[in-house]
């Protein structure tokens, strides 16, 4: 991708502009992981737990909240560019339609970040959370891995959206698995092992883990750069096959006509 | 250099689609089969052809949105199949409609974005984007979100898109669908002057008057096949060099009016249009004195309200070809 930073800087204000247009569409960033977080702290209630665990259960649910919007966005973005005959416009143009995902995948993960911004101002404010004793350097760099993976998941999702008009179908399908799967709201080693075997395959789940940890103040360097590993390794392969797809994804739209919703 | 913008070579299209849930059926549609022809740099070429013929299907194979499944086509000398990305650099496209627009945008946002995607220079997009509302009509709205929009209005904002990177071909899909008089006539100026700049365009519609109007050369499709190509005074004389002469008749007389024709030879078609009251009568004939000398005795309101006598307008011919299809 030869990276313009004119696009860049175009992609962003359409998205924007298009997100910000009213009040529900915005109040989807601070509706959706309140509601995650709600349930995650009366869940823990349920379990017994007199204090609900803040990593796992609030900024758990702007975790699920980023990961929703990510899916949500992507699926409208493409589905209405469908249905307003604006993905003929983008796929006749020079510019690849990878490219454009690719940077809309990033706008929506990068957007999806206040979620998780306002579930970590909310478990400071309301709850109480403190930043002392966490790993600070291994969080962060979890939660670059972490937008990493979900960029590359992303990317890989809009390529399957663009692929067919009911793809966007499947999509719900693995919103909510995938999130199961990934250990949002609670540590991934209590899922049966088979279940984590699966998880292993996603990036996000060794990313999310690693800064999970470190929030809890782990510090072992071993235990996260196998993490951080995985999270890479993981990432790239997702990229590479999205690499791989998009030409023949590119031509089946071509030739099923599926381009446009009519 | 080769002199033609467009070539279509044995063009077919056929979609394939499957029904049902447990048997599934696969179903093909031919869209297009064996369309050929080619469009000199610098002409205005029409499509012509019922809704279903093939028309857009074929505008879509030229501009790289659909593989064909047979045949090849070429935009000034470069395969649409293996040369996509040099051929979407070089053509623009309008299609009919409000699609292809982000509607809660405005005008400017919206082609600056498109500006983008055909990594235009910020300063080059700067300039273009007002000259180019002006050329269609839209300066003062450039600020206006394109849902406040009127057809028309949005049809010409696609038009401006559609030569935001001043393309050297331009297709023009059923441009005129949906807009009033006036802003078909101000959309059919704009399509001359392209042409005056020396564009090369391919244009579809339903509208007879308008391919008239402005094709060099015009191509009548039905059922996704070339019926027939070339100009349209060509097309008039090869249907035949008849008049038409049509007369508004009192639906009860107008036996006595077919039987005084009746001595006409088999070159005259004699056409009832008995949908309507009064009745209409539609001769085509290769001998026009002859039959208003027959119709003479009859000139008068008892059995003729009306009468004009005209040319084949490529209208008569659109409906002979096609009728003469359906035959």
């Amino acid at each position: 991708m030869k990276l313009r930073w004119g696009l860049v800087k175009q992609q962003a204000a359409v998205q924007f502009r298009v997100l910000t247009l009213d009040w529900v569409t915005l109040g989807l960033f601070v509706l959706q992981p309140a509601t995650f977080s709600a349930v995650g702290m009366l869940l823990a209630h349920a379990a017994g737990n007199a204090t609900p665990n803040l990593v796992y259960s609030v900024i758990g649910g702007g975790i699920m909240g980023m990961w929703s919007q990510l899916v949500f966005t992507s699926t409208f973005d493409i589905t209405s560019d469908r249905r307003n005959g604006v993905l003929e416009v983008i796929v006749g143009s020079p510019t690849s339609l990878v490219d454009i995902e690719a940077l809309r995948t990033l706008n929506n993960v990068l957007m999806g970040l206040v979620s998780l911004l306002l579930a970590f101002i909310a478990a400071m404010s309301i709850f109480g959370y403190t930043l002392n004793g966490i790993n600070f350097w291994g969080a962060g760099i979890s939660l670059l891995l972490l937008l990493l993976g979900l960029w590359s998941m992303g990317v890989f999702l809009a390529n399957f959206l663009a692929w067919s008009r009911i793809s966007g179908v499947f999509v719900d399908y693995l919103e909510m698995p995938i999130a199961f799967l990934c250990g949002f709201m609670y540590p991934i080693r209590i899922l049966p092992h088979w279940i984590q075997i699966i998880a292993g395959f996603l990036p996000i789940r060794w990313a999310l883990e690693g800064m999970n940890e470190s929030l809890l103040g782990n510090h072992d360097l071993n235990f996260l750069l196998i993490h951080w590993a995985f999270s890479i390794g993981l990432s790239v392969a997702f990229i590479l096959v999205t690499r791989w797809l998009q030409a023949r994804v590119q031509d089946s739209i071509r030739l099923s006509g599926e381009l446009s919703s009519i | 250099m080769n002199s033609f913008a467009i070539e279509a070579d044995a063009l077919n299209k056929t979609f394939r689609s499957k029904t049902g849930l447990w048997r599934t059926k696969s179903k093909s549609t031919v869209a297009v089969e064996e369309i050929s022809f080619s469009v000199e740099r610098g002409e205005l070429f029409g499509l012509l052809g019922p809704n279903g013929a093939g028309k857009t299907t074929t505008v879509k194979m030229l501009t790289t949105l659909l593989l064909p499944t047979g045949g090849t086509a070429r935009i000034l000398g470069q395969d649409v199949v293996r040369e996509t990305g040099e051929v979407r650099k070089h053509i623009g496209f309008a299609f009919s409609g409000s699609r292809g627009l982000y509607n809660r945008l405005t005008a400017v946002q919206n082609l600056r974005y498109f500006a983008e995607l055909y990594a235009l220079d910020p300063v080059v997009t700067r300039k273009r984007i007002p000259e180019l509302l002006e050329l269609v009509g839209l300066q003062g709205r450039g600020d206006d979100k394109v849902e406040t929009f009127s057809s028309g209005m949005t049809q010409r904002l696609h038009l401006a898109r559609a030569l935001l990177h001043d393309p050297e071909v331009l297709f023009l899909d059923e441009p005129t669908v949906g807009i009033d008089p006036v802003g078909s006539r101000e959309l059919r100026t704009t399509v001359r002057s392209l042409l005056a700049l020396g564009k090369t365009i391919l244009l579809t519609t339903h509208y007879m008057a308008e391919a008239e109007e402005l094709c060099q050369r015009i191509a009548i499709v039905k059922k996704g096949r070339i019926v027939a190509l070339d100009t349209p005074d060509a097309l008039k004389r090869r249907i035949s060099g008849d008049s038409v002469i049509e007369a508004t008749v009192q639906t009860a007389n107008s036996g006595a009016l077919l039987d005084c024709l009746h001595v006409l030879d088999s070159r005259t078609k004699i056409e009832f249009k008995n949908n309507s009251e009064p009745e209409k009568l539609c001769i085509h004939t290769p001998e026009p004195a002859r039959v208003m000398e027959l119709l003479s005795p009859y000139l008068n309101p008892q059995y003729v309200l009306g009468l004009e006598v005209r040319n084949q307008t490529l209208e008569d011919v659109y409906v002979a070809i096609i009728q003469g299809e359906q035959e």
